[in-house]
C-alpha cells in the first residue's frame, strides 16, 4: 500500500506539474458553465437572455430537464469527456511511461523490491485515477446544473465516469505500451492517436456496412415478400423480372454479409470506443423517452409502409419509409449488443494490452 | 554481503558485457569496482539489483540468491546519472525512493530530513530539484540512496559532476558510512578516490575481472624505493662518471650505463646482488628503483654512491598507486593502448 500510494502521490505531482492538467480541469469546468448559462423558450435555445431560434429545439419539445441532460450527453460526453477531454488527459500523459523508463530514472524504480509488473500497473492506475477525478469534476458540475437549472436531480449521471474512465483507459493502455516501447512521449502521442483514428475507422465502416447489410436484408425481404403476394394474387403472374431483381440483392447480401462479418470480427476484437460512451445514452437519458418517442416514430412509417404494400402500393419502395425502417433497424441491431459485448471485449483487449505492457516491461533490460 | 561465482551478460547480437564475473564483497568494507568506461561496471551493478537480467548469474547478495527482490529493501542506490523528477521537491523525492523501498510514511519523513541535512541540502529541502545545480542533484541522490538505512549501498559514480569540495565531504560521507557498518560498493573511474576510500578493489576490462584484492596488498605489489643521486663534481655523474675513484669505490660492482651513441649516462648501484641503473631525471639528477621497501637493503647501494662521489638527495619509499596498478593493468604494453570500450563479442 505504501509503494501504491507513494506512486498515486507521484503521479499526481507529475500531472499537476503539467499545466495541461488544470487547464484541462478548467476547460471541464467551463463546458458545464456553458451549458449551464443556455436555457430554453418557446422560440429556441436561450444564452445570457439572448433567443437563438432552433427549429424543433425549444420549451414545447422538450422539459428543462430533458435539454440539460441533451446536452449533457451530446455535448458533454459524446464531444467533450468523450474526444476533447481524452484527448487532452492523452496529451497530459502521454509522458508517464517514457519518463519512468528513461535512462537515470528506472534504475531507481526497478532496483527496490516491487515487481515490476506492479510497478507498470500502478502506474497506469495513477494515470487512470486522476482522469477519472477530472471527470468527476466535470460529473458532479453537471450533476448540479441539471439539478438546479433543470429540475432534475439525476445520479446516473454519474455513470459517466466509470464509463467515459474506461474509454480512456482503453486508450491509457495502449499509450502505456507505447510508451514503454518507444520511450518517446511524442511518439506515443502519435501512435495512440493513430489507434483511436484506426478504431474510429473500424467502427464507422462496419456502422456503413452494417447499415447497407440491414437495408440489403430489408429489399430482400420485401422483394421476397412481394413475390409471394404477387403469386398469391395470380399464381400464373410472371415475376421473373422480381426473381432477378431478388438474385442480384441476395448477391449484394451476400458480399455484405462477408465483408460485415470480417469487419465485426475485427471490431469484437478491438476496442469500442464509440459504443463505451453511448451506453451511458442508453442508460441515462430518459431522453431514452425521446429515443422511444423516435423507435415510435419509425415503427409507424413501417407499418405504413407494409399498409401500402397490403394495398399494393409501392410499400418498400417508399423511400422515407424505407430509410426509417432500415435507420430503426440499424438502432435495433446496435441496441441488441449487449453490454457485455461491448464492454466485455473492450476491456479484453485493454487486459491483453497491458498485458503486454508488463511483459515487456518485465523482461527487458534497461 | 556479496560473493558472486560466475555472473554473465551476453546482450542481443552477441555483446558480451560481463564474462563470468566472480568477485567477493565483506561486510562493512568498501569495495572499489574500478575500470575504463564501458568495462561493464554499471552492468554488473545493474545485475545485482534487478535492473538488468544476467544471462549467468550464480551467488548471493546478503545471503539470497541474485535478483531476490525482497533483499533490495536493504540496498540502498545511486544510479550512474540518475534523474530526480524535476516536478518534486529533494524533500519529495528522496521520501518517494524511501516509500519504493518500502519505509513507513513516519520513518521516511524523518530520514529525508535528517540525511539531506547530512548532504548539506538543508536549505534547499524544499526547492524543486529541477533547479538544482549537478553537484546538488548528486546531494540528494546520496540522500535517496540511504534513505531505506541499507546494508550495502551502491554508488554509480557519485562524486561525478560534483566540485572539489563537495568530493572531499562525499568521500568523508563514504567513510561515514563504513564507520556505521555499512558495506559500500563503490563503481569508479576516478582512481585516486577510490584509491583514498577503497579497502578493496577489483578492476574490471572487457567485461572480466583481471585483478582485485585488499588495497593494501595491490599497492605493496608494486612497491618500491627510489633513490635519488646527483653525480656531481669530478664525477660529472652521468657523462664521465668512468672516472678512477669512483670505480674504486664501487669495488668491482660499477657498471656504467651506456647511451646508444657510446657516452655513459649514469653508474649502476648495487642492490640485492644485482646492479640497478638509473635512470636520468630532467634536473640532472638520477634515480633508481629498488623493488622493496626494506630501507636496510638499500644501505650499500647508498654507501657505493656516497663512496664514488654521488650526492644522496632522498630516498624515498613508495607505493604502488592504483593508477599505475590500472595503467599496467589496463593498457597493452605492445601497443601502448587502451582496450576500446565494450567487452566485445
Amino acid at each position: 500500500m505504501t509503494v501504491f500510494t507513494a506512486i498515486l502521490v507521484d503521479g499526481y505531482r507529475e500531472l499537476v506539474a503539467k499545466k495541461l492538467f488544470t487547464l484541462s480541469m478548467i476547460l471541464s469546468l467551463l463546458v458545464v458553465a456553458v451549458i449551464g448559462i443556455g436555457g430554453l423558450n418557446e422560440q429556441g435555445v436561450t444564452i445570457v437572455g439572448f433567443t437563438i431560434e432552433v427549429p424543433f429545439v425549444n420549451s414545447t419539445m422538450f422539459t428543462p430537464a430533458e435539454f440539460y441532460k441533451l446536452m449533457f450527453n451530446s455535448v458533454g460526453v459524446k464531444f467533450w469527456l468523450g474526444w476533447l477531454a481524452c484527448l487532452l488527459a492523452l496529451v497530459s500523459s502521454a509522458g508517464m511511461f517514457p519518463e519512468m523508463v528513461s535512462s537515470g530514472v528506472v534504475e531507481n524504480m526497478l532496483s527496490r523490491p516491487i515487481p515490476r509488473w506492479r510497478l507498470y500497473i500502478y502506474k497506469f492506475t495513477a494515470g487512470l485515477l486522476f482522469t477519472s477525478a477530472q471527470m468527476a469534476v466535470f460529473c458532479l458540475a453537471s450533476f448540479l446544473v441539471i439539478g438546479l437549472r433543470g429540475g432534475a436531480w439525476e445520479p446516473g449521471l454519474f455513470l459517466a465516469i466509470p464509463l467515459v474512465t474506461l474509454l480512456y483507459s482503453y486508450l491509457f493502455a495502449m499509450s502505456a505500451l507505447l510508451g514503454t516501447v518507444t520511450r518517446s512521449a511524442i511518439a506515443a502521442l502519435l501512435l495512440t492517436i493513430l489507434f483511436w483514428g484506426f478504431l474510429f475507422t473500424v467502427n464507422s465502416a462496419e456502422t456503413i456496412v452494417n447499415g447497407f447489410r440491414i437495408g440489403s436484408v430489408k429489399e430482400c425481404q420485401a422483394v421476397e415478400a412481394l413475390i409471394q403476394k404477387r403469386k398469391k394474387e395470380n399464381a400464373d403472374v410472371d415475376v421473373s423480372d422480381l426473381q432477378t431483381e431478388l438474385e442480384r440483392d441476395q448477391s449484394t447480401l451476400g458480399n455484405l454479409q462477408l465483408w460485415h462479418r470480417v469487419l465485426f470480427a475485427l471490431k469484437t476484437a478491438l476496442p469500442k470506443t464509440d459504443e463505451t460512451t453511448s451506453l451511458l445514452q442508453r442508460w441515462t437519458l430518459e431522453a431514452s423517452n425521446m429515443q422511444e418517442e423516435g423507435d415510435d416514430e419509425a415503427e409507424e412509417v413501417a407499418a405504413t409502409a407494409q399498409k401500402q404494400r397490403r394495398r399494393g402500393g409501392p410499400g418498400f419502395g417508399n423511400s422515407r419509409a424505407k430509410t426509417s425502417v432500415v435507420v430503426a433497424a440499424i438502432e435495433a441491431d446496435q441496441r441488441s449488443r449487449g453490454v457485455g459485448w461491448i464492454l466485455g471485449t473492450s476491456v479484453a483487449f485493454e487486459i491483453v494490452t497491458l498485458g503486454v505492457g508488463c511483459w515487456l516491461f518485465a523482461r527487458r533490460d534497461f | 554481503m556479496i560473493s558472486l561465482e560466475c555472473v554473465s551478460k551476453v546482450y542481443s547480437g552477441n555483446t558480451h558485457a560481463l564474462r563470468d564475473v566472480s568477485l567477493h564483497v565483506g561486510a562493512g568494507e568498501i569495495f572499489g569496482l574500478l575500470g575504463p568506461n564501458g568495462a561493464g561496471k554499471s552492468t554488473l551493478v545493474k545485475v545485482l539489483l534487478t535492473v538488468v537480467k544476467p544471462t549467468v548469474a550464480r551467488g548471493e547478495m546478503l545471503g539470497k540468491p541474485i535478483g531476490d527482490k525482497k533483499t533490495l529493501t536493504r540496498v540502498g542506490y545511486l544510479p550512474e546519472q540518475h534523474r530526480l523528477a524535476p516536478y518534486l521537491t529533494a524533500r519529495q523525492a528522496v521520501e518517494f525512493v524511501a516509500a519504493l523501498s518500502g519505509v513507513d510514511r513516519a520513518t521516511r519523513k524523518k530520514r529525508a530530513a535528517e540525511l539531506l541535512d547530512r548532504v548539506g541540502l538543508a536549505q534547499w529541502m524544499d526547492r524543486r530539484v529541477n533547479i538544482f545545480s549537478k553537484g546538488m542533484r548528486q546531494r540528494a541522490g546520496l540522500a535517496a540512496a540511504l534513505v531505506n538505512d541499507p546494508q550495502i549501498v551502491f554508488l554509480d559514480e557519485p562524486t561525478d559532476g560534483v566540485d572539489p569540495v563537495g568530493r572531499v565531504e562525499i568521500r568523508d560521507l563514504l567513510l561515514q558510512m563504513r564507520r556505521e557498518g555499512r558495506t559500500v560498493f563503490l563503481n569508479s573511474h576516478l582512481l585516486g578516490e577510490a584509491e583514498q576510500v577503497c579497502d578493496r578493489v577489483a578492476i574490471l576490462v572487457q567485461g572480466r575481472v583481471v585483478k582485485q584484492g585488499r588495497m593494501d596488498d595491490l599497492q605493496k605489489e608494486g612497491s618500491r624505493q627510489e633513490l635519488t643521486v646527483r653525480w656531481g663534481g669530478a664525477g660529472n655523474s652521468a657523462g664521465n662518471s668512468a672516472g678512477s675513484g669512483a670505480r674504486g669505490a664501487l669495488s668491482g660492482a660499477d657498471h656504467v650505463q651506456v647511451a646508444g651513441n657510446g657516452a655513459a649516462i649514469g653508474k649502476s648501484l648495487p642492490f640485492r646482488g644485482m646492479n640497478i641503473a638509473p635512470t636520468m631525471l630532467a634536473n640532472g639528477t638520477h634515480q633508481y628503483v629498488f623493488a622493496d621497501l626494506d630501507a636496510a637493503a638499500a644501505q650499500p647501494a647508498l654507501d657505493a654512491a656516497r663512496a664514488a662521489g654521488g650526492e644522496i638527495i632522498s630516498l624515498v619509499p613508495m607505493r604502488q598507486r592504483l593508477e599505475e596498478l590500472f595503467m599496467k593493468i589496463v593498457v597493452d604494453p605492445l601497443t601502448g593502448k587502451a582496450p576500446p570500450p565494450g567487452a566485445g563479442s
